[in-house]
């Protein structure tokens, strides 16, 4: 028995809509979805969709990043942090979702894919925590 | 210690401590139950690698998946909730170990439970190692006494050796394994006992009885209670080899104790079911035989170039009614080096530990014997099963000529001879005294309500009066003319004042 995966369904999806004009691929949407129909996937739609995204991102060197901070992060920064990932992840380009969180107390905390990057005062208050209780 | 050099101590710790900041891999719990959490994300995970959850549980990924990983959770699962962040480590499940951990009872992540405060640690040893290779063991030849008559004559074990315990409940298989452990007493031998689903009760009995008899000195107790989550059933014997292999690294002898793995094999069930993971024969899942082959195949007995040491151990299952085709105790049967098997029949027919020669096997044993026990129990085995077999024909008529009657009667007394009480191990010395009266015919002519009398009064004379016998067993391991002649004489001397019947 061979199971299709999400993963492949979405691979195979951007491999026929890649490269192809407006008209084309509209074409190979509708037969995506009958494709999705026929094989009862359509409630898998949500978990390919976002499969797909990724397998876009990745083939074109785009990084989504999260970034949570207390205060909304000024130019400066925002300019760092994107030098700073495209460097890392060798990326053309970034794309920075910001988002503001209280309760970090302060500093950076950047989630990227599942990889995560903690620079809040939370977390180094939590790591200290847990050296002062395993020290003394 | 004053307010001051506390407040003086955490300053400097505050000041020296640094946050090494690395990029982490995080992902997020979808749904928790029954000690069991879907994690999404963590794309690069291992398997068996431990991960953290926010309030400082531990789990390990057991299921990898296309975009889900299942976790077992080593703790209370009740305060972990959906959507709570799961952080990999990378590192595959450790426990903390060191010499300290002698006389202590551990949980099965390693976390003292006996109320004595913390285990200062520096070393972890994985709980998953896989066993040590062909070019570094040695092959079993020195024993492990155990202090019963039954088993060391019969049934003997050596140092690396995997000898299993099995039986109906209440037959004395517990009790069978805390005797070895409380004969080890000045024997250079580390204990380790794993209880696995065990009530607690009776593992708190068993502390005091160890405590009592001097044994925890030289003992780790590991305890998975039957209150706990099956995950850390399911890791216990992990956590109780490793730490026996703590003590191999260093050259030492370790005796190991699962206790038991029948109620292993279940929790192992209950997990591989909730990971929804196909069910096989008895509903156990398919890698259950090598879930009990890799454990106990950490049993070994290494070389000197390869460090020296040995783990003996000795496995539990429990059978229900007698049944030991099933599944889990075939399986384990097969995997160690002999079983000894207790029966419930026995056991209330008064002849306790309730083994059954029989069906009994040490394939290793043999060659670990002392050469003085060897002698005097070589023909025992044989002797008890004609005498099993006589037995059952003499019921039909007492028309018996006087050879069989002799047989018959020499039957008795070693059945009698074989009988030992709880806590109550006996010397390897003293041992072959008993059964050198038994074989050379000695106590024929002694009652046999009479022999339990006659042995302990053997015993204690010997102990005064064949003196050089006892340096001889002590030293060499064996006897010669000079000391036979001698305990033949003690013997004698000491029949002659014993009240016969």
């Amino acid at each position: 028995m061979t199971v299709i995966l999400n993963k492949n369904i979405a691979h195979a999806i951007y491999l026929a809509s890649k490269d192809k004009n407006h008209e084309e691929q509209s074409l190979v949407f509708k037969k995506v979805a009958q494709f999705l129909a026929r094989k009862r996937l359509l409630s898998k739609t949500k978990e390919i969709l976002s499969f797909l995204n990724k397998i876009i991102n990745e083939h074109e060197g785009r990084v989504v990043a999260k970034v949570s901070s207390v205060e909304k992060i000024n130019e400066k920064t925002h300019r760092e942090i994107t030098q700073a990932l495209a460097h890392h992840y060798k990326a053309k380009e970034i794309k920075i979702v910001e988002n503001l969180d209280k309760k970090l107390l302060g500093g950076l905390k950047i989630e990227v894919n599942d990889e995560v990057i903690d620079l809040t005062i939370k977390n180094k208050i939590g790591k200290l925590q847990e050296h002062l209780t395993k020290s003394l | 210690m004053s307010n001051n050099t506390i407040v003086e101590n955490l300053k400097r710790e505050i000041e020296n401590f640094s946050v090494q900041i690395k990029v982490e891999k995080v992902g997020k719990v979808l749904e928790v139950f029954d000690g069991i959490a879907k994690v999404s994300g963590l794309s690069d995970i291992k398997s068996s690698e431990m991960v953290t959850f926010p309030r400082g549980e531990t789990g390990v990924a057991l299921n990898l998946e296309e975009d889900t990983i299942g976790v077992i959770i080593l703790g209370d699962f009740s305060k972990i909730k959906e959507g709570d962040e799961v952080k990999a480590t990378g590192r595959i499940l450790e426990i903390p170990v060191s010499d300290k951990i002698l006389g202590r009872v551990v949980n099965a992540i390693g976390v003292p439970v006996d109320g004595k405060g913390v285990l200062k640690t520096e070393k972890t040893y994985p709980i998953e190692k896989v066993a040590p290779g062909v070019i570094t063991r040695l092959s079993v030849d020195q024993p492990v006494a155990t202090g019963l008559k039954v088993i060391d004559a019969i049934i003997p074990i050596g140092r690396g050796q995997r000898e299993l315990i099995i039986g109906d409940r209440q037959t004395g298989k517990t009790a069978i394994a805390i005797d070895t452990i409380l004969n080890q007493k000045g024997q250079n031998m580390i204990c380790v006992y794993v209880s696995i689903g065990q009530k607690d009760s009776k593992l708190r009995k068993i502390e005091a009885r160890l405590e009592e008899g001097g044994a925890m000195a030289y003992t780790v107790i590991v305890s998975a209670g039957a209150s706990e989550a099956a995950p850390l059933s399911y890791i216990a014997p992990y956590t109780g080899v490793s730490i026996a292999e703590y003590f191999m690294d260093q050259g030492k002898d370790v005796l190991i104790i699962y206790d038991d793995l029948s109620k292993h094999a279940v929790a192992y069930r209950e997990i591989s079911l909730l990971l929804r993971r196909p069910p096989g024969r008895e509903a156990y899942p398919g890698d259950v035989f090598y879930l009990h082959s890799r454990l106990l195949e950490r049993a070994c007995r290494r070389n000197k170039e390869y460090g020296g040491g040995s783990i003996t151990a000795l496995p539990i299952v429990e059978t229900q009614a007698g049944d030991v085709s099933a599944y889990i105790p075939t399986n384990v049967i097969s995997i160690t080096d002999g079983q000894i098997f207790l029966e419930t029949d026995l056991f209330y027919k008064g002849i306790r530990p309730a083994v059954n020669v029989g069906l009994s096997v040490s394939r290793v044993g043999a060659t670990a014997q002392i050469k003085a026990m060897k002698k005097v129990a070589g023909t025992l085995k044989l002797d008890l099963a004609q005498f099993r077999e006589l037995e059952a024909f003499a019921q039909f008529g007492s028309d018996l000529d006087d050879a069989t009657k002799r047989q018959l009667e020499r039957g008795k007394r070693a059945v009698e001879v074989l009988k030992q009480l709880q806590y109550a191990p006996m010397k390897i010395e003293h041992q072959v005294v008993v059964l050198y009266a038994l074989t050379k015919g000695f106590m024929d002519d002694i009652a046999i309500e009479k022999i339990k009398e006659f042995e302990k009064g053997l015993t204690d004379y010997s102990e005064h009066h064949a003196k050089v016998f006892f340096k001889q067993i002590a030293e060499k391991k064996m006897w010669d003319e000079k000391g036979e002649e001698e305990l033949t004489k003690v013997i004698t001397d000491f029949k002659s004042n014993f009240t016969k019947s």
